[in-house]
């Protein structure tokens, strides 16, 4: 004969079925009441916006679907790839040549790199798109040729300087001040000991540079610059001010003739969702399998001195 | 190791490093002959790490005479001056003068053969096949045959301390200097370290110790110079400095180590 108080017990921990040993019993960890409350906050806004964006008519999904793969949109992410894949390309090479200025030995060079990085990181690079677009009403001739003879090639710049390559040049530039920020960081990251290393051993600063400063400094860069490479492909809506015909300017034409604003609008950023989720799948294998080559390295015995040469060595 | 020139020679004469306002070497004299093996002990913070680096040329000194090999280290002397060598003489010396460091510094992104290989190949331009061949040797040398295909972080911290030194050595050094070597090693990994360091020395090789290890000291070293606070306390052979101590600062450091 069971009491209710027992009954009870039995009930909740389920006794009716046989008793496990102790060593092998689950751990059952508590769920507080915060959570299910946060559980029945995130169920309610999620309601919501199903609800308003299924019964608001304004939305018009009719024509996010007539349009989400019309001709004049795929040809907008089109461009809107390749703007990304050369302002990348292009902001990266730039972007280590002026991380290898930066660490220079000579003053002069250090300086010049400091302040490119510094005027393109501090201006915004929506004005530098639109400075670049206009750089004919500064120097509306250029000419290229050698210097102290009469061999010379005179540009006008004007022609020269075209929508998409002010975009091209414009986010390149930019992104190559950040990219050398990131280069710069990696290097950093080397370990001391490592640059010590290979000057014992008399190694000179290119190959320093090449076998171990660049390789090593790998794990820093190429996780960040995935994210900006998936920043890249936002940031090249930019350039519509331009005229450039990207995936946003395709939908701003189109809307333009048809006044259906949100239904394109919604077009644009479906296919911008579509390819930075596409896009973060590659990236998160990549910081995944550079996070776990750093912890192999840095879990090694050579990370770790002893506390006395930690307080010795103090840099 | 030949004795022209003063190949495996390290000379100093108030030899005086400082950061900043703070002097960490005073007037160092140091003689070191070629085949000698010198010890040297002191506290932490005394300066020993400090010195070696000079040695190697990882730091530059302030003031005084530092030859090394018989050369005056990244300067050459002039009537009024020492000048500044190249970059690239700077490097020819280096390769010369090995160094092992205590938390080993092998290069993460290469197997313990190509970090055998590193020295030869990228900084001599020695052909590979040969240069691959001679790093396994090495490797052998020192107790590593088969692992020259492990990356460091595979290794234990012997091991990778035994790489380190096959590295120096692919160098042909005439001068090795080591600090603190097995410091950051686990107890039962000193040994084979000491080991291969004895076997070194017993090869006639020029070698420069800071090292916690009285033990090895006594066994190996033909001198032990004692160090504290920037300065040679004492100087001499194992014998009287670990056994017969004549500087009060001398003994209390020996009684906390012994
Ligand atoms: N790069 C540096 N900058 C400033 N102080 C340093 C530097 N390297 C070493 N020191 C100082 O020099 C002194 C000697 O250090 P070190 O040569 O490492 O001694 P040891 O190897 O005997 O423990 C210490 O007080 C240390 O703080
Ligand atoms: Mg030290």
């Amino acid at each position: 004969m069971t009491t209710t108080s027992e009954s009870v017990r039995k009930d909740r921990d389920k006794q009716d079925l046989p008793e496990l040993d102790a060593t092998v019993k689950p751990r059952v960890h508590r769920r507080g009441a915060l959570e299910y409350f946060a559980w029945l906050c995130c169920a309610l806004v999620a309601l919501g916006v199903v609800r308003t964006v299924f019964t608001n008519e304004n939305y018009q999904w009719d024509v996010v679907a007539q349009y989400v793969t019309a001709e004049t949109v795929l040809r907008g992410l089109v461009m809107t790839v390749v703007l990304t894949v050369l302002c990348m390309t292009f902001g990266a090479l730039l972007g280590l040549l002026l991380a290898v200025l930066r660490v220079s030995p000579l003053r002069p060079v250090r300086i010049l790199a400091g302040a490119y990085i510094t005027f393109f990181r501090g201006t915004p690079v929506l004005v530098q798109l639109i400075f670049w677009f206009n750089i004919a009403a500064l120097y509306p001739h250029l000419a290229i040729g050698i210097p102290f003879t009469d061999v010379s090639q005179d540009i006008d710049v004007n022609r020269l300087i075209s929508a998409t390559t002010a975009a091209v040049v414009g986010l390149s530039l930019n992104q190559a001040a950040y990219q050398a920020e990131i280069f710069r960081g990696g290097f950093a990251s080397v370990d001391k000991g490592q640059i010590e290393a290979a000057d014992s051993l008399g190694m000179s600063r290119g190959t320093k540079l090449r076998r171990i400063i660049v390789p090593q400094s790998m794990p820093t860069i190429v996780p960040a610059t995935g994210n900006q490479f998936i920043g890249m492909f936002k940031e090249t809506s930019l350039v519509s001010v331009l005229g450039v015909g990207e995936l946003l300017m395709s939908v701003q034409l189109i809307y333009a003739r048809t006044y259906q604003t949100i239904p394109l609008l919604i077009v644009a950023c479906v296919w911008y969702l579509v390819m930075t989720l596409l896009l973060s799948y590659p990236q998160s294998l990549i910081e995944k399998k550079f996070s776990r080559t750093r912890a192999r390295v840095s879990n090694g015995p050579a990370a770790v001195p002893t506390q006395t040469e930690m307080m010795g060595e103090a840099k | 190791m030949s004795q022209m020139n003063g190949e495996g020679t390290v000379h100093a004469r108030g030899l005086r490093k400082s950061f900043g306002e703070r002097v960490v070497l005073d007037s160092i004299d140091l003689d070191v002959a070629s085949g000698e093996i010198v010890c040297i002990i002191g506290p932490s913070g005394s300066g020993k790490s400090t010195l070696l680096r000079c040695v190697d040329g990882l730091e530059e000194i302030d003031r005084g005479v530092l030859r090394v090999n018989g050369q005056d280290l990244g300067f050459r002397e002039t009537p009024r001056a020492y000048q500044a060598l190249k970059r690239k003489e700077v490097a020819a010396q280096r390769t010369r003068i090995g160094m092992v460091f205590q938390s080993f510094n092998l290069f993460p992104n290469m197997t313990a053969q190509e970090n055998v290989m590193s020295g030869p190949v990228l900084v001599k331009g020695a052909p590979k096949a040969e240069s691959r061949r001679r790093a396994d040797e090495l490797l052998t040398s020192v107790g590593l045959q088969g692992h020259g295909d492990h990356y460091p972080w595979q290794l234990s911290g012997g091991q990778q301390q035994r790489v380190a030194i096959a590295r120096s050595l692919a160098m042909d050094p005439s001068v090795m200097l080591f600090d603190e070597p097995t410091s950051a090693l686990d107890p039962e990994r000193v040994g084979e370290v000491l080991a291969v360091m004895k076997d070194l020395a017993h090869r006639g090789m020029t070698m420069l110790i800071a090292t916690h290890e009285m033990g090895f000291a006594r066994e190996v070293a033909d001198t032990v110079i004692f160090m504290d606070g920037g300065l040679v306390v004492e100087k001499g052979s194992p014998a009287d400095v670990l056994g017969n101590p004549q500087e009060p600062r001398t003994c209390k450091f020996l009684e906390t180590v012994l």
